[in-house]
């Protein structure tokens, strides 16, 4: 028997997003966190003096408690991408009573590191990852495998291990642009085919532009209590049931083990003993697409098929323009990273609370009652999460 | 050193490696207990936290293990992306799952494959030496690409 008395004992009640755009807009990354949770706290039904908790990525958290007013927080933190290790801090301090109700946040900011018109912009000059560094002038050699260099990298490993078509990848690309074009928030909706995919220009070779997520700006929220007081708040209460990280002793990029054990397999081992649902019993799939390989490898890693065949897997699930899993089950339905925006998770989390509330519009699942969450990748970001429907709340 | 090296951002736990670079040496850690090697270097062992950590040199001969070729990147001298620059992860033959990452020079960047057995060499950035990769004289296929 797992110990694991937080199951089922959190509840996410507020949802708010800015959307997301790729145009030069004069924002800060604090103004769209800003925006996102003031349509989260209001969703919930709440406002500034309800919120007792506050965490989130960027910016710090108490300039967002200051921004909001917010007159008394017990609690607060911040947390690296991607969003699962926010939801993982404001599920546990709400559940050991280290506070009531945590608004959680995320902003993402396109930046000189990721996007050449963001390097345009003079007010984006000091953003974002490698931003102080290059500000303080540090050295940046282009063999450093740092963070998502280590993917493409990975990537060629996989090829030499299965020998895949190209068109694997493909298809993760290609779903998910799919699915984007029933989001409203998402940035790229147009369709594509597999042609599009395989005639797109390398970027770090054996990935390509369509293999990599679209640096965006924006903003997403969640308001999140116990299950308990959920019950008394406007939106149907979308219920934690498991969650967890994932890591290894040797998890710098170029240093991981292979491809047979890294932190993805850590998560699906944790979720796998916490939770009382699993594959193939989900109604929704989250599976992380910062680059396509990851969820190549997460398909695979997760169980749906043997390492190697999440392509061929993916091709036998596939219906008229998109993959629905035994016919039924979605595959990131919001488009994604690598359609609705480069969102670090926040976007696949908010559309399966969205999804399991039933507001999820013309992207609606009828009857979907739970979601399989792994927002993260291989090296020190893997995590996963299964959010539940309240069963107890539609008794009531 | 630090003024070898105005850029890189160097602690207590790295310099020993940078000084190598100076000297044009490849120096890892290794446990002076179990000898396990580790890198990038830690304060302890990491396989049985022995803090008997010593900077040893390494023959620099592997396997390439991953590749990515870059078409585009952060300026660096001598680099173009043009033809793409190849970026390797070798497997060292010290210890299996021990790996360095750098680029791949003296050969057509069409050979940069996993599998390619490789040797290490040493250019120049920035006014330093830079340790790099070549095939060595008689590369090819290693047996467990």
């Amino acid at each position: 028997m797992t110990r694991y008395p937080v199951k089922d004992q959190v509840a996410i009640v507020g949802v708010g997003s800015t959307g997301f755009t790729r145009h030069a807009g004069a924002r800060t990354p604090a103004s769209l966190a800003v925006e996102a949770s003031v349509a989260a706290v209001r969703d919930a039904g709440l406002g500034a003096a309800a919120i007792d908790g506050v965490c989130g990525t960027t910016p710090a958290a108490h300039k967002v408690a200051a921004a909001l007013g917010l007159p008394e927080v017990r609690w607060f933190s911040n947390q690296v991408p991607t969003v699962g290790f926010s939801l993982l801090e404001a599920m546990h301090a709400v559940y050991a009573g280290a506070c009531d109700t945590v608004l959680m946040y995320h902003s993402m900011y396109r930046t000189p590191f990721w996007s050449r018109s963001a390097a345009r912009d003079p007010f984006r000059r000091h953003a974002g990852p490698g931003a102080a560094a290059a500000a303080a002038g540090v050295r940046s050699d282009p063999e450093d495998l740092f963070g998502p260099m280590g993917y493409p990298a990975w990537a060629s490993r996989y090829i030499a291990e299965f020998k895949p078509k190209r068109e694997h990848f493909g298809f993760v690309a290609v779903n998910d642009r799919t699915n984007a074009g029933a989001n409203p928030l998402a940035v790229r909706r147009d369709p594509i085919v597999m042609d599009d995919y395989l005639a797109a220009p390398m970027v770090r070779e054996p990935l390509c532009l369509l293999d990599m997520d679209i640096p965006v700006d924006g903003g997403d929220a969640l308001v999140i209590t116990t299950a308990e007081r959920a019950r008394d708040l406007p939106h149907p209460p979308v219920l934690v049931h498991a969650a967890t990280a994932g890591l290894v002793d040797r998890n710098d990029e170029a240093q991981l083990p292979g491809l047979q054990r890294h932190g993805q397999h850590v998560v699906v081992d944790a979720l796998r003993e916490r939770s009382d649902i699993w594959i193939p019993e989900i109604d929704l799939y989250f599976p992380y697409d910062g680059f396509t390989i990851i969820t190549l490898a997460w398909i695979e890693n997760t169980g749906w098929c043997q390492p190697g065949e999440a392509g061929p897997f993916l091709e036998d699930h596939w219906t008229g323009d998109r993959v629905l899993i035994d016919g039924r089950i979605p595959v990131n339905p919001h488009g994604g990273a690598l359609s609705e925006g480069g969102t670090q998770g926040s976007g696949h989390v908010r559309e399966a609370i969205v999804q399991l509330r039933g507001e999820a519009g013309d992207r609606q699942l009828p009857g979907a009652e739970s979601a399989l969450v792994t927002p993260g990748g291989f090296f020190f970001n893997a995590l996963g999460m299964i959010f539940r429907t309240d069963g107890e709340a539609r008794l009531g | 050193m630090l003024e070898r090296f105005p850029r890189t951002r160097i602690d207590h736990d790295t310099k020993a490696h940078y000084q190598g670079w100076l000297d044009r040496r490849l120096l890892l850690n290794r446990c002076c207990d179990c000898r396990r090697w580790h890198h990038p270097p830690r304060s302890i062992c990491p396989s049985c936290w022995s803090t008997r950590v010593e900077a040893d040199e390494a023959t620099g001969r592997g396997v390439v293990h991953l590749v990515t070729r870059l078409h585009q990147g952060p300026p660096a001298d001598g680099v173009t992306y043009d033809p793409p620059h190849p970026v390797v992860a070798v497997e060292l033959e010290e210890q299996e799952g021990l790996r360095y990452t750098s680029t791949v020079v003296d050969c057509d960047q069409a050979e940069v494959c996993i599998g390619l057995l490789v040797e290490l060499t040493w250019i120049e950035r920035e006014g330093a030496p830079f340790p790099v990769f070549r095939p060595t004289p008689d590369s090819g296929r290693s047996q467990n690409a």
